[in-house]
């Protein structure tokens, strides 16, 4: 009996570059189950962040299919696919991309407040997942005080506090430095341990394809290889 | 609360922006009700003094004068509408009068005049003629006595104490006359009316048209005012079809419609004002989208529904629209009634004001529930102009969006 919580099959992606159509991946089959800690890795242009926004609802594939749960997300209207998005999944990119007119707890509790939660619930959801994350400290404070760890720690934030099944995490170090990164990779699989949420990054950064415990190697829209790893 | 949160502070991240469309609501807006202000004060005072020199609320004749204002038509029982007018409760003063066109002249010069029979005593509480004399005293002390304007009297060259012959036809067809003695001059805000006015007493412009006992015209004012109509109908029933009963409604239809026209014309002010800030909204909410479309990208990949950012953008509209409007009401209201006490002063086109029946000073009237429906009104025009730029953010991409640099 097939296990995975998403899941792609023969999954394909045509973009039009100035009326050029570029085929970004070519009939990729994945399966990922429950509490995976994997990296999608490849270099630019491998089709790694086309693949993660594929799996992650945020665009629409031009062949295959993607099944969340056992529901194709082709069947789904664009209000269920975010509802999807909303309850099920977690995001994390490359830059940030906090709520800049909110401060660090309100940019964790805006997803909790699309989810209808009402205020006191959530503010005290968003201070405890701040105080996990050692962040509580910068409650107040708006992204513009705070350095590229700390967003990218209120990102974490953010994507956790609604308890999803799978978080996506798209190049999430590409812009620390290393020891940061190296600690956001620590919380994120601690989290994963703790929590048993799936975490799929796309990196092509070693030390993030070193702690995945699976990573897929992409090449031109292909899967080249797809291993088990010993460590996260 | 945290979407409206959300909102305000978006209002707030191009300072300057919104403080210039905010500018151009609370300006646009504080102009139009100072505007509106002005104009019903301009044209309730035109109304008012038309009502305060001669019209009253009520005036009774024979049935048929109105229209063919014939000495054949006066009343020949004014006591029997004396009657039924003291019967009526809300009647706070009434007066009759003896009115027949003639000619006025001086040693010098003659004027076409309308010579107006009235009892002082009597006429004081129904209009303001009588405290609207500038010099000299009222009628009434002696029966050759003639009360006319300053205008008139420069007319005719005459001054106070000049003497002037009357003319005028009689009941039966001949030409009646009498001499008078200026013993006052007045001046209304209707330069119109002052031209052709002149004030004799009661028994002397009888005689003067041969018409002993008898009345042209009752004149009444009705307390409340808004009572007017229905004391006009149950006059009617009183004093039946020999008599014609009018409301000034009837008496000076023409001025009335102005008034209740210009007082429902203001509404449109309003729509050409929001009209005129839509495009600012638009433009500022266009600014604000184009500048957003990554966040937006951001809000939609974290589940925001296309209904919710849809109500955001409008919602910051809503909130630019509410803002601006409540400043420029308080700020607007706060002008109109203080130039509703202190009148403003017109005097330098006060010959067209007065002409007009306004008068030199104007008080602006201060009508809330107006301004409450015109600043509503705009406010949601604001709305309508965020609902294009809505659109656009409601149609991105997520995965395009997040792209968009």
């Amino acid at each position: 009996m097939n296990t995975h919580i998403i899941r792609a099959e023969a999954l394909e992606k045509t973009y039009e570059d100035n009326g050029v159509p570029v085929q970004a991946l070519h009939a990729i089959d994945a399966g990922f189950e429950q509490g995976e800690f994997t990296v999608i890795a490849g270099p630019s242009g491998s089709g790694k962040t086309t693949l993660l926004n594929l799996l992650g609802a945020l665009d629409t594939p031009t062949g295959g299919r993607v099944i969340f749960e056992g529901t194709p997300l082709a069947q789904l209207s664009k209000s269920q696919l975010a509802a999807l998005r909303l309850r099920k999944f977690g995001f994390i990119f490359q830059a940030y991309n906090l709520i800049p007119v909110l401060s660090a707890v309100e940019n964790i509790e805006f997803v909790l407040t699309l989810q209808g939660i009402p205020d006191r619930e959530r503010r005290k959801r968003a201070l405890a997942v701040m105080k996990e994350l050692g962040i509580d400290a910068l409650a107040d404070k708006r992204p513009n005080k705070m350095s590229g760890g700390q967003q990218q720690r209120v990102a974490i934030g953010r994507a956790i506090v609604t308890d999803p099944a799978v978080i996506l995490a798209d190049e999430p170090t590409a812009n620390l430095d290393s020891a940061t990164g190296a600690s956001l990779l620590d919380l994120m699989g601690q989290m994963n341990r703790d929590h048993g949420i799936t975490f799929l990054f796309s990196s092509h950064d070693p030390q993030v394809i070193e702690r995945g415990r699976r990573v897929i190697r992409l090449r031109d829209g292909r899967i080249e290889s797809d291993v088990l790893q010993g460590r996260s | 609360m945290m979407l409206l949160r959300l909102a305000w502070r978006n209002i707030w991240r191009n300072r300057r922006r919104s403080l210039i469309i905010l500018t151009s609501v609370i300006v646009g807006l504080m102009a139009i009700i100072f505007v509106e202000g002005v104009v019903r004060g301009f044209m309730r005072q035109a109304l008012q003094n038309q009502l305060g020199a001669h019209t009253a609320h009520i005036q009774i004749h024979r049935a048929g004068y109105h229209d063919n204002p014939d000495l054949a038509r006066l009343m020949d029982r004014p006591d029997e509408v004396d009657s039924a007018l003291a019967d009526e409760r809300r009647l706070a003063a009434a007066s009759r009068r003896v009115l027949t066109l003639g000619l006025l002249s001086s040693a010098r010069n003659s004027s076409g005049v309308m010579f107006v029979g009235i009892e002082p005593e009597r006429e004081r509480y129904v209009t303001t003629i009588v405290s609207s004399i500038v010099a000299g005293r009222s009628i009434g002390m002696g029966p050759r006595e003639i009360l006319v304007s300053e205008r008139m009297a420069d007319a005719l060259d005459v001054k106070l104490g000049d003497k002037v012959v009357a003319m005028s036809s009689t009941r039966d067809g001949k030409v009646g006359s009498e001499l008078f003695r200026i013993v006052g001059l007045y001046r209304t805000p209707i330069s119109e009316f002052d031209r052709y006015h002149v004030y004799i007493p009661y028994a002397t412009a009888q005689s003067l048209v041969h018409a002993e006992g008898l009345s042209a015209e009752f004149a009444a004012i009705i307390l409340p005012e808004a009572d007017v109509t229905q004391v006009r109908d149950s006059l009617r029933t009183v004093l039946g079809s020999s008599y014609e009963v009018l409301s000034y409604e009837d008496v000076i239809p023409t001025l009335v419609m102005q008034v209740e026209l210009t007082e429902k014309s203001m509404l449109i002010y309003y729509v050409i004002i929001g009209i005129a800030m839509i495009f600012g909204i638009i433009n500022t909410m266009m600014m604000s989208v184009y500048e957003r479309i990554n966040e937006f990208g951001v809000l939609k990949a974290l589940g925001m529904k296309d209904l919710a950012l849809f109500r955001l953008v409008l919602t910051e509209a809503a909130l630019l629209g509410t803002v601006g409007t409540t400043i420029g009401i308080l700020l607007g209201s706060g002008v109109t009634m203080y130039t509703e006490y202190a009148g403003l002063n017109f005097a330098w086109f006060a010959e067209g004001l007065s002409s007009w029946g306004s008068g030199a000073i104007v008080y602006p009237e201060f009508k809330l529930s107006s301004v409450l429906v015109g600043s509503l009104l705009i406010i949601v025009m604001c709305i309508l102009a965020a609902v294009h730029p809505a659109f656009k953010a409601v149609r991105l991409q997520p995965v395009e969006a997040i792209r968009h640099v």
